[in-house]
């Protein structure tokens, strides 16, 4: 009964709808939390929907890795390679500006003694 | 980088050694010892030769340099008039920096070994961007620079530097995710991740998805092309790092992002002209808000980086019109800014390394200390508002004659009126400058650092022979520019020279 559930069109649509409603959730965290790791935490949300939403909906119920492996000789059936690897760069990407960011906040931290990017306002004209 | 050395003889002159030797430079960082700033300068002198070289070789169309497979399944370097013309402008814009940094920088954060890596990453990404004929890989380029961006922005390591470098990188990392974002629905919809490919395919997907896709790239290249309404950070930014990282911001970070979003505008979309509108009326709101916004700051780095802002507005203006003679013009305005900001925000540094702060009070009178710094900033200043002979006032007068030539006259008046709140707060500066002091508040240095030799000022003399060269002989640029902006137009002879076929 539950077959007609297991399309391509369906499966995009789950993806395409939960990757947005994650996105959303990352903005909000963006545009209303105030401590900088929780800033970093909502950036990381919003990028993992952009990451879900490019390996969900380039491939289909069926489809295996591009890895010629386990018998496989030749890729049929396998998903587009390109956003499998356009993904692991992108994440080695986020990755290290994610411990970047961190990393900056902690020795803010230890400088200044705030988390909180509303008090952050040294930089503002005087 | 092991697959690029093998695949191009490794003597040949190609563009991506503009690209691979900056990279090449900074990881071997830990070999060059006290030799560093020379050798950045060195290495971006070569560029700047090696640029002009190739420039010379692109007069009849533009060099391909593919990178394993051949496009556009490949992955490919799109060296044209006008990417190598902005390459060459970066990596002179870089070797002048470096050279003040050379002679001029005694700090200690200066004199490290991130500093150098740094400034080489962020050469080598701006270089990437303005070469990179494929769409992840432009993601991938704008990375490396902003990620250098950042870090050189928290060099000092103070509560501000640290609040700057934080600001950038989170308003950063939002810009990347829209770009990213934008690349993944590209790929969706079109298949493909080259340039000249998309630009072919573009047309052909749903209304829908290409205005959504546009958005998320206006966002995303707004924010680091600084465009209204996503500059709010840059002041904070320009105010929290060191004058010599903000010119680098300014002079070129900036312009590579200007010629990604317009190079992506020209040859993505068919028919540019209501896009093209609405980014003239962005650029046209960015100038007059951050002009009047300049008029009341009391910090010389802020006021510094609205006058970048409302530049950059006047750029937009310019390229946004889509028409030979403007576009023309707007390039060399780009030129201009670049050469002025570069001169203003190292004689700020030099400001600031004999002043207690850049706030107007502890600059007042500051023109009997250093009297050819400020004289070079009043030249500076002079060609940024547009004032005879100067380069400056060329680049302006050539954009509005264009723009008279076509009878549009709505963005004369509001380059005039740029003009004139320009010079209303250069002339503030400058005046406080040269007022008298009294004696006692002129004692002392306050800063414990060693002063910079007199060395220091050849940059920056060389800059201002290059603005008042520029101005009066705009005829040594022209043919360059006239070419640059037909090349940036030609979106069929582009997508022609990689595909093989007219779109």
């Amino acid at each position: 009964m539950l077959d007609a559930l297991d399309t391509p069109g369906v499966h995009h649509a789950l993806y395409a709808v939960g990757s947005m409603a994650l996105f959303s959730i990352g903005l909000y965290g963006l545009l209303t939390r105030r401590h900088l790791l929780k800033i970093f935490m909502s950036l990381a949300i919003m990028e993992m929907a952009v990451y879900l939403l490019f390996i969900g909906l380039t491939t289909q119920p069926g489809r295996t890795a591009p890895i010629l492996s386990d018998g496989l000789v030749e890729f049929a059936g396998t998903a587009d390679p390109v956003p499998q690897a356009l993904t692991l760069t992108a994440l080695v990407i986020a990755l290290a500006v994610l411990a970047l960011g961190v990393s900056m906040s902690i020795r803010y931290h230890q400088l200044t003694g705030t988390t909180d990017v509303e008090t952050m306002s040294a930089l503002k004209d005087p | 980088m092991d697959q690029i050395l093998l695949q191009s003889p490794l003597l040949t002159p190609t563009p991506i050694w503009l690209i691979a030797l900056p990279l090449l430079v900074a990881f071997l960082s830990p070999l060059w010892g006290r030799a560093r700033w020379p050798l950045l300068f060195g290495v971006h002198l070569g560029l700047f030769a090696l640029a002009l070289w190739l420039l010379a070789g692109v007069q009849d169309g533009p060099l391909i340099e593919t990178l394993v497979i051949a496009p556009p399944l490949g992955i490919h370097l799109h060296a044209d008039a006008v990417s190598l013309l902005l390459v060459a402008l970066l990596t002179f814009a870089v070797a002048l920096v470096a050279a003040f940094l050379w002679q001029g920088a005694r700090a200690p954060h200066w004199q490290s070994r991130q500093a150098f890596v740094l400034i080489m990453l962020l050469s080598a990404g701006c270089n990437g961007m303005l070469l990179t004929g494929d769409l992840f890989n432009l993601y991938v380029f704008i990375e490396i620079a902003g990620v250098s961006a950042y870090l050189l922005s928290a060099l000092r390591r103070d509560a501000a530097a640290l609040e700057a470098g934080l600001k950038y990188l989170i308003i950063g990392a939002v810009s990347a995710v829209f770009i990213l974002f934008a690349t993944v629905l590209t790929y969706i919809t079109t298949g493909t991740l080259n340039l000249a490919a998309i630009g072919m395919a573009f047309a052909d997907i749903p209304a829908a998805m290409q205005i959504l896709i546009g958005l998320l790239l206006l966002v995303g290249l707004g924010i680091k092309a600084e465009l209204f309404p996503f500059n709010v950070w840059v002041p904070e930014i320009y105010r929290g790092s060191d004058p010599e990282a903000s010119a680098l911001f300014s002079g070129v970070v900036v312009k590579a992002f200007l010629f990604v979003l317009f190079n992506l505008v020209f040859l993505i979309l068919a028919d540019p002209a209501v896009v093209g509108r609405w980014l003239m009326i962005l650029g046209g709101v960015t100038m007059v808000i951050a002009e009047l916004t300049a008029l009341r700051q009391r910090d010389l780095r802020r006021m510094l980086a609205y006058s970048s802002l409302g530049q950059v507005g006047l750029i937009t203006l310019a390229l946004g019109f889509a028409e030979t003679t403007v576009v023309a013009g707007g390039l060399f305005h780009l030129v201009n800014h670049t050469l002025a900001k570069l001169l203003l925000f190292m004689v700020a540094a030099l400001m600031l390394s004999r002043a207690s702060s850049g706030h107007l009070d502890a600059l007042t009178g500051i023109a009997r200390r250093l009297p050819l710094a400020a004289g070079l900033f009043v030249l500076g200043s002079l060609s940024m508002l547009g004032l005879p002979p100067l380069a400056g006032f060329m680049s302006k007068l050539w954009i509005m004659a264009g723009f008279a030539e076509a009878g549009v006259f709505w963005p004369i008046a509001l380059i005039l009126l740029g003009a004139l709140l320009e010079a209303a707060y250069f002339f503030r500066w400058i005046a406080l400058f040269y007022r008298p002091v009294p004696a006692p508040r002129l004692a002392s240095d306050p800063v414990g650092l060693p002063t910079a030799s007199s060395a220091v000022t050849w940059p920056l003399l060389v800059l201002a022979v290059l603005l008042i060269g520029f101005g009066l002989a705009p005829v040594l640029l022209e043919p360059a520019l006239n070419l640059a902006a037909e090349v940036l137009l030609d979106r069929s002879g582009a997508i022609e020279a990689v595909m093989g076929v007219r779109p």
